[in-house]
């Protein structure tokens, strides 16, 4: 099967100084189901954000869905995160817009028309549990549905990787356990790669996943 | 209210500066005719001991444009001769010729000085009289005139463009962060940018609306009512269709850049 990511001696620091991730070999393939677990401040969230090209590579190869992110240019990489589902712990809703707004985002950017963008729009909300609430906006919701909002808008246009840095963080079990159920159907049904950050794999899981852990050194390492 | 804020905080300093520019830009449009009307009504008296062509003056100095001779007849009949035609041609004869000289534009009073002390080192002009004094005093006041309005015109300009910078940093603040997360989400700069864009434009379209109305209230209403001869003279040249569109697109040149700088400086977390 082939890799969605594979990264090959990759170093990654803030400013060329602290290095966060050393010399990390791993490679994740589609339909893979991936924790990335390790100490708060082991770098985590820096290695998810070189999936997304938010950071630049100081050593080593990172190919993210075929295309090399150490010289990739500026329009491919719009196009890349484009297709790519994030989730973030602080759910960076745009609180101006309305839920349903926020939820086509990436289907707005890729101009979908208005009919394609609600039609998914109440699917997803649906799929979410948060049908009827539609024109609401961010600010007027609870957290966990916050954060189901974005776990929909991540998958507005079918992306091939979901990349989630701490989804379930600051969430009430029954929001962790929709936004869980959510991403392995995503993974299961659609095949699509799905990699997430968190301090704690649910118990209950029900589809196979792959445990990669970062030390305190900045090392990867994958727990079978 | 909040939405009327948002507005007039860019519209104020946007007119603002548009304000200024259409001040200069009449300014720069009344004073030029008013130079003309100077000019025209300026001119110099040279003595000269033998005929001399408008070229001959030319020669000596380039400001020279216009060269009537006052003819000697006209100064003859002046005097009382007692109808003696051969004391006539004889003082006429003896008579030196007079010119009026007008110059190419309204120079200032150091040039005059400068063509007077040219037109002087010809050996066959015996007298000059450029009317200094007169010339200064008009000069002097236009001058002070232009200065002082040019002075007001930069000062509303700097106060517009340090509004527009505070406008900048509020559009930062408003919406630096929807761009951010639309940048993560592959929007493109223009997609990014698009809401502060439209915005900005209706902004940019109704300050310009707004200063040509305020132009066109000041032509139609008050110069036109106005006892000031100079300001009636120069009614039409007050405001124009032309200038419209001139405000239109500085104004949408000024919120563009603006917008530009705000967008570009939005850096991802």
């Amino acid at each position: 099967m082939s890799n969605v990511i594979a990264a090959n001696n990759l170093t990654l620091s803030y400013d060329n100084e602290d290095v966060i991730i050393k010399n990390a070999n791993f490679s994740i393939k589609k339909g893979d189901f991936v924790f990335i677990t390790g100490p708060s401040g082991s770098g985590k969230s820096t290695l998810l954000k070189s999936f997304y090209g938010n950071l630049s590579i100081d050593d080593g190869s990172l190919v993210v869905g075929g295309l090399d992110m150490v010289n990739i240019k500026k329009d491919k990489l719009q196009e890349l995160r484009s297709h790519l589902g994030i989730v973030f712990q602080d759910y960076r809703l745009i609180n101006e817009w309305t839920v349903e707004k926020n939820v086509v985002l990436p289907l707005w950017i890729s101009g979908y028309s208005e009919d394609v963008q609600t039609t998914q729009a109440e699917r997803l909300l649906h799929h979410v549990k948060l049908s009827g609430k539609e024109k609401k906006y961010p600010m007027e919701l609870s957290g966990g549905e916050q954060q189901r909002v974005g776990v929909a808008r991540a998958l507005a246009k079918n992306p091939f990787l979901i990349l989630a840095d701490e989804p379930t963080g600051n969430l009430d079990e029954y929001s962790s356990n929709v936004i869980w159920d959510l991403m392995e159907n995503a993974c299961h049904q659609l095949d699509t790669t799905v990699v997430v950050v968190t301090h704690h794999i649910p118990v209950v899981f029900n589809i196979p996943y792959r445990h990669f852990t970062i030390d305190e050194n900045g090392s990867v390492y994958e727990i079978h | 209210m909040k939405f009327i804020k948002t507005h007039i905080s860019l519209i104020f300093p946007l007119v603002a500066i548009l304000l200024g520019l259409e001040f200069f830009i009449v300014f720069d449009r009344t004073t030029d005719s008013f130079e003309k009307s100077l000019q025209n009504g300026y001119s110099m008296m040279v003595v000269s001991k033998n005929e001399m062509s408008i070229d001959d003056f030319k020669a000596w100095d380039e400001h020279i444009e216009q060269v009537i001779e006052l003819e000697k007849n006209k100064i003859l009949e002046r005097l009382d001769m007692n109808k003696d035609e051969v004391k006539k041609k004889k003082f006429a004869a003896s008579l030196p010729n007079f010119y009026s000289l007008k110059l190419d534009e309204y120079v200032t009073v150091s040039e005059l000085e400068g063509v007077k002390s040219n037109l002087e080192k010809s050996e066959n002009i015996l007298s000059i009289e450029n009317f200094h004094s007169s010339y200064q005093s008009k000069y002097e006041l236009f001058s002070f005139i232009k200065l002082a309005f040019q002075t007001f015109i930069i000062f509303m300009s700097i106060i517009g463009f340090f509004l527009i910078v505070k406008q900048m940093e509020v559009w930062n603040f408003l919406h630096a962060q929807r761009m951010k997360i639309m940048e993560i989400f592959g929007a493109s700069l223009f997609l990014r940018s698009k809401v502060l864009i439209n915005m900005a434009f209706i902004d940019a379209v109704i300050s310009a609306l707004i200063t040509s109305t305020i132009f066109y209230a000041i032509q139609n209403i008050w110069v036109r009512g106005s006892q000031m001869e100079i300001l009636k003279d120069n009614v039409e040249a007050m405001f124009s269709f032309s200038d419209v569109i001139i405000l239109l697109v500085a104004s949408i040149v000024v919120v563009m850049i603006a917008v530009y700088l705000v967008v570009v400086n939005v850096k991802e977390e």
